[in-house]
């Protein structure tokens, strides 16, 4: 099997997606997201590389910096600081939540050649990329606490970034850039609600907050 | 038959025959040697078990009045049968001479050592202590969680190699991908199916806790000299598979002669002990309720490699 490297570090980031599905742990969680995003940032790199373009290196820098350190450090310093480390999952455990995301990307890989755009190159990605949306869908449908439902959307964001980077010929750097801070901007405003919802309801656990609806 | 094979016949015998009397108990010397560095003591000396052997030979049996033949004849059965799945299977990577094949089947393997669990099973519900029906409880559950995994993963390997023989599974290289995943859930399920930390604490002295020891609990003299060993040996094969797996990534590593094979192999399972008494140092053992979240691990890496495999071929 002839596999390019950006086909396996794609492989890497869809395995360690499944493997954070299966983590209870939220400094784990938030550890995944961070290896997800070094690998993307490696095929950042790689695709830089490959057509000799500057800006690619430098997107691999910003999203190193802000996805990859900036806010898996804010992530566990906020868990920290709310004094909680482990997210039970509200439908199902560890175990079911495992076999799905299995699942998943599996699913993912038989679904490459409908979402793949056949005059790119590294098309296998695809089928990673859409994975990873899936099973970032499924860790913010099913997590308990606020926290593990913004390490799923930031999952989502990853593999849609994954997708634009492979599949497209490159977006303005100045966009992608501008994709990036609005993430940062919204995991920080994110942040600051689960805080504030913190003080006031002394957790974040979602199920409890159905009770405020009526 | 020419002086060449005779000599080679002879050289395999030899590798044999190390392999069932000298590694299985150095094996276990090697991790409890380094499980004693890790926890910054000097520990029993290299060669404890082989001395722990001969003083269990010696010493007289003690049965209790409810046993009845289940208890006899299980260390027998087990130690039988782990001795005939540490000649087939092939945990160096020293393979038999092709004449074998109906024997090494994985699926005759697995379900082979399955039986001796199954006795190890019957006999500790044969004496009527609590703590043995508590023991063979868990170890079914445990036993029906960690068959997935290992099933699945060689299946793989025979997926890619297109055979079920052990021989002819581990004499043909397979892509790393496959490789890679299927040993690490072998060794996960090693870990599970011996009785090794995270699982159980191999050393643990309270029965509430134990899964393994539980079943053993009764048992002394030559009967726990034949479970001893045939523990020792239930490693080295679930642990040679492992690193055998493992090194089909490497792909150096079917081109090699027969002495440097064997040797990296050693070496890999000499890697992988050492490896497991540091983990055996450093984790926690799990809490029961999260075993099966422990083994769902396995399962899955052995799941994709298995796709990988089948859509491959």
């Amino acid at each position: 099997m002839n596999l390019s490297q950006i086909d396996i570090l794609a492989a890497g980031v869809a395995v360690l997606a499944v493997w954070m599905c299966g983590v209870t742990c939220l400094k784990m969680q938030v550890w995944g997201l961070s290896g997800q995003t070094v690998l993307l940032s490696g095929i950042c790199v790689l695709l830089g590389r490959e057509e000799a373009a500057t800006g690619m290196f430098i997107l691999a820098l910003v999203v190193f910096s802000i996805k990859a350190v900036g806010i898996p450090v804010f992530l566990s310093k906020a868990a920290e600081r709310m004094d909680i480390t482990r997210d039970r999952g509200i439908y199902n455990n560890s175990t079911q939540a495992l076999l799905m995301g299995c699942g998943l990307l599996i699913l993912g890989y038989f679904m490459t050649p409908k979402v793949a755009v056949p005059t790119m190159m590294n098309q296998g990605t695809a089928g990673m990329a859409l994975a990873l949306i899936f099973i970032g869908m499924l860790l913010m449908v099913t997590r308990r606490l606020a926290l593990s439902q913004i390490v799923g959307f930031l999952t989502m964001e990853n593999g849609i970034f994954l997708y634009g980077l492979t599949q497209t010929s490159g977006m303005p750097l100045l966009m992608e850039m501008g994709i990036l801070f609005e993430a940062l901007v919204g995991v920080l405003i994110a942040g600051l609600v689960m805080f504030r919802i913190n003080r006031s309801f002394e957790h974040i656990d979602v199920t409890d907050m159905r009770g405020l609806r009526h | 038959m020419g002086g060449g094979e005779l000599m080679n016949s002879l050289f395999l015998s030899v590798l044999h025959l190390i392999n069932l009397l000298l590694l299985p108990l150095l094996l276990m010397g090697i991790i409890r040697k380094a499980k004693a560095v890790m926890q910054n003591r000097i520990g029993a000396p290299l060669l404890q078990p082989f001395y722990d052997m001969a003083k269990f030979l010696h010493k007289t049996e003690t049965i209790s009045e409810n046993a009845g033949w289940i208890f006899i004849w299980t260390p027998r059965v087990g130690l039988a049968v782990a001795v005939i799945a540490a000649i087939l299977v092939p945990w160096t990577g020293v393979l038999l001479p092709p004449g074998w094949a109906p024997a090494t089947n994985f699926l005759l393997m697995l379900y082979l050592l399955t039986l001796g669990k199954f006795f190890t099973m019957l006999a500790a519900l044969d004496t009527g202590s609590a703590f043995g029906g508590l023991g063979a409880s868990r170890e079914a559950t445990i036993s029906m969680l960690a068959e997935p995994a290992l099933i699945i993963a060689l299946g793989a390997l025979a997926l890619g190699a297109g055979s079920t023989d052990l021989m002819a599974i581990y004499s043909s290289p397979a892509s790393p991908f496959i490789a890679l995943l299927a040993g690490a859930g072998m060794v996960i399920t090693a870990l599970a199916e011996l009785s090794r930390m995270p699982v159980d604490d191999p050393t643990t002295h309270l029965e509430l806790t134990m899964v393994h020891e539980a079943m053993i609990l009764e048992y002394s003299g030559r009967s726990l000299a034949m479970i001893e060993y045939a523990t020792a040996l239930r490693t080295c094969i679930f642990f040679g598979l492992a690193v055998q797996t493992l090194l089909q990534a490497w792909p150096v590593f079917h081109a090699l002669p027969l002495l440097l094979h064997y040797a990296a192999s050693l070496l890999g399972l000499v890697v992988l002990g050492i490896s497991v008494a540091v983990a055996e140092g450093i984790l926690v053992k799990l809490k029961w309720r999260s075993v099966p979240n422990f083994l769902t691990f396995a399962v899955v890496l052995s799941l994709l490699a298995a796709v990988i495999a089948a859509v491959q071929s």
